[in-house]
């Protein structure tokens, strides 16, 4: 059993030399240690690996009311886009040493290659070509093979378990740190030649990083600080690399480093986050569990943990409705310090204690107490940066906006519903509060378009909802990481958005789309992003064909430019455009409209779309050709029978077609001859629109029940079978009204023909309605 | 000697008496819990194999040493031991090996059933002597839970789940209090340390009972999974077919390689209604399809071969176990295997052509 606490002896730092201190990143007792050696030695500088460019995001790190975790992230501001990050929870050593340093007046400094080199040799980094094949299948396994035979060798379950047994429950500060150099020496003795083999370029890459920090260690003392009173943080992995007696980088080689340009900025971040991002050199799987393991360590009270994460898990279990008793957080407690035992542990690891909570809280089944184990072991933290730290632009124009639009009060963590009322409002004196609703409604359609979540919009019920918008706003730590990841697209959110919105339209290949965006971009208060879209859809709008897709992109402009003048936005430009394309539309209709009855679904909401618009532009379009080519189309007999008829209640509705036309025209549909399908389907389209302009209209009824009534018995079954279908999708008020209106025709009272026709129908009736179902439609 | 070689199987402690030997030999120095015989190491090492000295200990459970781990830790507390698993997933087999590991003796045990009764759990009566005499010692008979406590011993449970709820609530006491009061004689009798019940329970069969919460809480409950690759559940086969066939005197020769990685490829395929490459879904034929019931397959195929056949194991004899475990419920049974045979067996090539040509043959 691998055992290197106790076989290592003595301190076998050079007594004149930097102190080094080799932490696994995020390590509770790595800080734990470190805390005492920076408390015994007194350094007047601390040096730490972390990009050597942070500048003043190192000191804002320690700032008051930065509450851990939270990341630096360092990006190319061109493209393609590289980001760097580096977590910290309040357990990180490198954290951990800022503070320390903050607080006893010492310099502390991130000594790795700056962002600007790292970023440029991102890319570099990873592009290595195996050598043979043999060697690219050997690779990916070697590393992952070594961990695991560790895990193995200890007798250990897995690495983790091993590395927190060995590393993280000891307390004794000489000892870990002999321990923890033994072992990245030894480890690193044991990969560095496959690592040179294999991948020549990560191995190179991690050359360049340790002479320039050796560099930076050369020029810390330079600047007079006396080496031993300098301590050096650094991954265990380099500490054996950044001895002084090795070379340091030299003028010439630093110049000859590849840079990009960067930035970098802090960031709130999740331990959701840290646990998802976790991999070798992390030890982070249960952030949650490790504060707890860090708090236990620094009050002196490690005994207590097991209890007091058992207990948590318990807790969280009763939460949630499963009763388990403090009787089986007890036996857990045993279990777990009884497997601790057998490895020879000081107490149990977070291995030994989520199994002992799967036997005693889930009967032995782990999905029990999965749900619990993850709100206890990762939990729901998520750090904060207080305003005026470091921000991203991003970060803070968002949070001026949220000020300046008195929308602070609902960025909190609980939902809350926000009302807004787009119009002017005449009863305040500036012109910034008779806006407010409006820039507000600006502002969350900006981050809408970002993916930001921190915003919902709700539908309202009047749809093209002109000044009234719901929205439900909800803030989360996903939303304070979007924003500051949407840094990346532009500096403030609304430069932001537009650059979002610019991106879709260069990607956008359809009309339709083009005027999506255009109101995206009038709705985000964006004119100039606006006109380009304007001119991106004059260019599509040349080639475009589909009249379905020409009579959504007429509606959207057409919205726009009734509501434009709420948003106070100049909408004049897409009156050419629309009139463009209601031109091109009214002269597809007629081609369009010979399609079948599954493509005439979309063709009814097209045409009423278009309908709609040469309504309310009446000045601008020309509506006069719009009815021709409904006349038209109603007339005809080869296009969509559902169509025409749509066509044909469109034109009856505008008074257009007299009694006599209509007469002619219901008896021509409906004669003798013409299909049954064909002749229902005409009828469906006219009652699909609006039914009580129908029913408005007397003489149509007098027309259907004169030819009702001229019909022989069997051409009379024949059109019963589909003038039924096409009533059938009528509401039951609606045939009511149909019967009394019969009633008032035939002159036998309105109430007394209504009651008698809405009467159920007897056995006998239905047997001859049963009939016409096998009516056979064979001769036609 | 003659004696223990007539017996049919032997008791784990006696199986591996060597081995027990070897390993309380290296184990001398080590600190035991009280009533154990075996430091926990070394009970861990009797089970998952390894080295004591110069003799090799045989794994005796394979492919999850943590599991093990976690029961001997469950006995270090003092707590009761429940296995639960489907049929099949070496539940007993572990808890005999255990409790020979620990105690030396696996032969406390009460094999319940649904006749099982509470004085099965705690103790009852020579009622000739108890007529005569009265309530005494002597006419007092001790349950194997019983016996177990007096000595600081470990009892074995079996299928505690097939005994009535009544029979099960005697146990309730009996683990929370560490004792059992015998009213008759005026006495109780407390467990020495060192007591401690392994109980075992089928999850997946018919005429289980459900336990009641209360039991529940008194175990430490592990559940027993199905072996977790194919290559563990082949090395499990081939270990416990060698194993029983030299007990067993089968004088066949040992299937190789090759067969029992067909069968259990059968098995785990049938098992999870998905071939190992997961690329086609199978029907699961209505019984349980357990590593246990490979490994009696094959020692039933050695012995058709062995007695009837030519002595070595032929593809005949397997396809004549392969029917026998998985076509359990007639016509149903017969039609999946029927179309595994078909839509994946006969697929495989010609390694697979002759199992899959007398398959057919004896599905009819």
């Amino acid at each position: 059993m691998a055992k290197p606490i106790q076989r290592l002896h003595g301190d076998e730092r050079l007594s004149d030399g930097p102190h080094y201190f080799g932490v696994r990143h995020l390590s509770p007792a790595g800080s734990y240690h470190l805390l005492a050696l920076l408390q015994e030695v007194k350094p007047t500088a601390v040096l730490i690996e972390g990009p050597s460019d942070a500048g003043i995001l190192a000191e804002q790190l320690t700032a008051r009311g930065v509450i851990p975790p939270v990341a630096m992230l360092a990006y190319t501001d061109r493209l393609p886009v590289r980001t760097l990050l580096y977590p910290f929870a309040e357990y990180s050593p490198e954290y951990q040493a800022l503070q320390w340093a903050r607080w006893n007046d010492c310099q502390a400094e991130f000594i790795d290659l700056p962002t600007e080199v790292s970023l440029a040799l991102a890319d570099v980094k990873y592009d290595w070509k195996p050598v043979n094949d043999e060697s690219s299948q050997e690779q990916p396994e070697r590393s992952v093979d070594l961990y695991s035979r560790i895990a193995e060798l200890s007798g250990e379950p897995d690495y983790e378990a091993y590395w927190e047994r060995h590393f993280e429950h000891h307390l004794q500060t000489d000892t870990y740190n002999n321990a923890i150099r033994h072992y990245a020496e030894e480890m690193r003795a044991l990969t560095e030649g496959d690592e040179q083999r294999l991948t020549p370029r990560a191995y190179a890459y991690n050359e360049i990083r340790e002479a320039y920090m050796r560099r930076k260690i050369q020029e810390t003392i330079a600047a007079g600080h006396k080496p031993d009173r300098i301590v050096v943080v650094s991954g265990a992995h380099h500490t054996s690399a950044l001895s002084l007696e090795l070379p340091e980088m030299t003028d010439a080689e630093l110049k000859k480093l590849p840079r990009v340009p960067a930035k970098m900025t802090l960031m709130p971040y999740s331990y959701y986050k840290l646990s998802s991002h976790s991999g070798y050199g992390a030890g982070n799987q249960a952030p949650a569990y490790f504060t707890l393991l860090w708090q236990c360590m620094k009050q002196g009270k490690m005994d207590e943990l097991p209890a007091l994460y058992l207990s948590k898990v318990a807790a969280q279990m009763r939460e949630q409705g499963t009763w388990r008793s403090t009787a089986s957080v007890i036996e857990a407690v045993r279990l777990a310090d009884a497997l601790a035992s057998m490895h020879d542990g000081v107490q149990p690891t977070w291995k030994d204690l989520r199994d002992a909570a799967t036997v005693l809280f889930g009967f032995g089944e782990f999905s029990v107490v999965a749900e619990s184990l993850a709100r206890v072991d990762i939990g729901t933290t998520i750090g904060s940066l207080p305003e005026g730290v470091s921000q991203t632009p991003v970060q803070d124009d968002l949070n001026r906006e949220l000020k300046r639009l008195k929308l602070e009060k609902y960025k909190t963590l609980v939902a809350a519903g926000l009302e807004l009322d787009l119009r002017e409002n005449r009863r305040v004196k500036s012109e910034e509060a008779a806006y407010l609703d409006l820039n507000r409604s600006v502002f969350l359609h900006r981050l809408e378009a970002l993916g930001i979540r921190f915003t919902r919009k709700q539908r309202v019920s009047q749809t093209d909802a002109t000044w009234a918008e719901h929205w439900v706003l909800q803030w989360s730590p996903e939303a304070e990481i979007e924003t500051v990841e949407s840094t990346l697209k532009g500096e403030t959110v609304e430069l932001a958005a537009a650059y979002v919105i610019h991106e879709e339209l260069l990607a956008c290949s359809n009309i339709a789309d083009a005027a999506k965006l255009i109101r995206k971009s009038c709705e985000c208060g964006l004119p100039q992003v606006m006109g380009q879209a304007t001119s991106s859809l004059q260019a599509l709008a040349v080639d475009a064909g589909s009249f379905e897709q020409i009579a959504e992109t007429v509606h959207e402009l057409s919205v726009l430019l009734q509501y434009g003048s709420i948003r106070r936005i100049e909408t004049e430009t897409l009156v050419p455009i629309l009139q463009q394309l209601f031109l091109r539309g009214a002269l597809m209709l007629q081609d369009a409209a010979g399609c079948n009855d599954d493509a005439a679904a979309g063709m009814l909401t097209a045409i009423h779309a278009m309908d709609a618009a040469a309504g309310e532009h009446h000045q601008e379009l020309d509506g006069q050709l719009w009815m021709t080519k409904l006349k038209e189309l109603a007339e005809r007999d080869d296009r969509n029978a559902k169509l025409s008829g749509y066509a044909f209640s469109i034109v009856l509705e505008r008074n257009e077609d007299g009694e006599e036309d209509c007469a002619r025209e219901v008896s021509r549909r409906l004669s003798p001859g013409i299909p049954a399908d064909i002749g229902s389907g005409w009828f469906e389209g006219m009652s699909m629109r609006n039914r009580y302009a129908l029913l408005s209209r007397d003489y149509l009824w007098q027309q259907l029940d004169a030819y009702v009534q001229s019909l022989e018995a069997e051409p009379f079954k024949r059109s019963l079978v589909f003038l039924r279908r096409a009533f059938g999708g009528f509401e039951p008020r609606e045939k009511a009204a149909i019967a009394e209106l019969l009633g008032d025709l035939w002159g036998t009272g309105a109430e007394d023909t209504g009651a008698a026709l809405q009467q159920p129908l007897n056995e006998e009736e239905k047997e001859q309605l049963d009939e016409l179902n096998d009516f056979d439609f064979g001769d036609l | 000697m003659d004696q223990k070689q007539n017996v049919l199987r032997l008791p784990a402690e006696q199986l591996y008496a060597h081995e027990l030997e070897a390993l309380k030999a290296a184990d001398k120095d080590n600190v035991k819990p009280t009533g154990w015989q075996l430091s926990p190491k070394a009970v861990l090492t009797f089970i998952t194999g390894g080295e004591a000295g110069k003799t090799v200990i045989t794994p005796k459970y394979i492919g999850n040493k943590r599991l093990v781990e976690m029961a001997i830790a469950t006995l270090l507390t003092d707590r009761a031991l429940l296995l639960i698993g489907e049929p099949g997933t070496a539940k007993s087999w572990l808890s005999e090996n255990l409790t020979a590991a620990i105690h030396g003796d696996s032969s406390k045990v009460v094999q319940g059933t649904a006749g099982t009764s509470e004085e099965h759990v705690r103790y009852s009566w020579n009622y000739a002597l108890l007529l005569a005499q009265g309530p005494s010692d002597q006419a007092l008979i001790r349950s194997p839970i019983l016996r177990a406590m007096e000595g600081g011993g470990i009892a074995r449970f079996e299928e505690i789940s097939r005994c009535a709820f009544e029979v099960q609530d005697a146990l309730i006491s009996i683990l929370s209090e560490k004792t059992i009061s015998i009213p008759e004689l005026g006495r109780e009798v407390p467990a020495e340390r060192g007591f401690s019940i392994i109980a075992t329970a089928n999850t997946r069969d018919r005429g289980v009972n459900e336990m009641s919460a209360a039991l529940k809480r008194r175990f430490n409950i592990l559940v027993l999974p199905a072996p977790s690759s194919l290559d563990t559940e082949i090395d499990i086969v081939r270990r416990r077919v060698s194993e029983i066939s030299a007990s067993y005197e089968l004088r066949s020769s040992q299937p190789d390689d090759e067969s029992v990685r067909k069968v259990v490829t059968i098995f785990r395929e049938l098992r999870n209604g998905l071939t190992l490459d997961g690329k086609e879904k199978v029907k699961s034929p209505s019984g349980v399809i357990s590593t246990a019931e490979a490994i009696s397959l094959l020692t039933g195929s050695m012995a058709l071969a062995g007695s009837f056949g030519t002595g070595e194991l032929s593809d005949d004899d397997i396809a004549a176990g392969l029917q026998g475990a998985i076509v359990k419920d007639d016509t149903k049974d017969q039609q999946v295997w029927k179309e595994y045979l078909d839509n994946i067996m006969k697929k495989r090539g010609a390694s697979w052509r002759s199992l899959y040509n007398a398959c057919t043959e004896m599905n009819g």
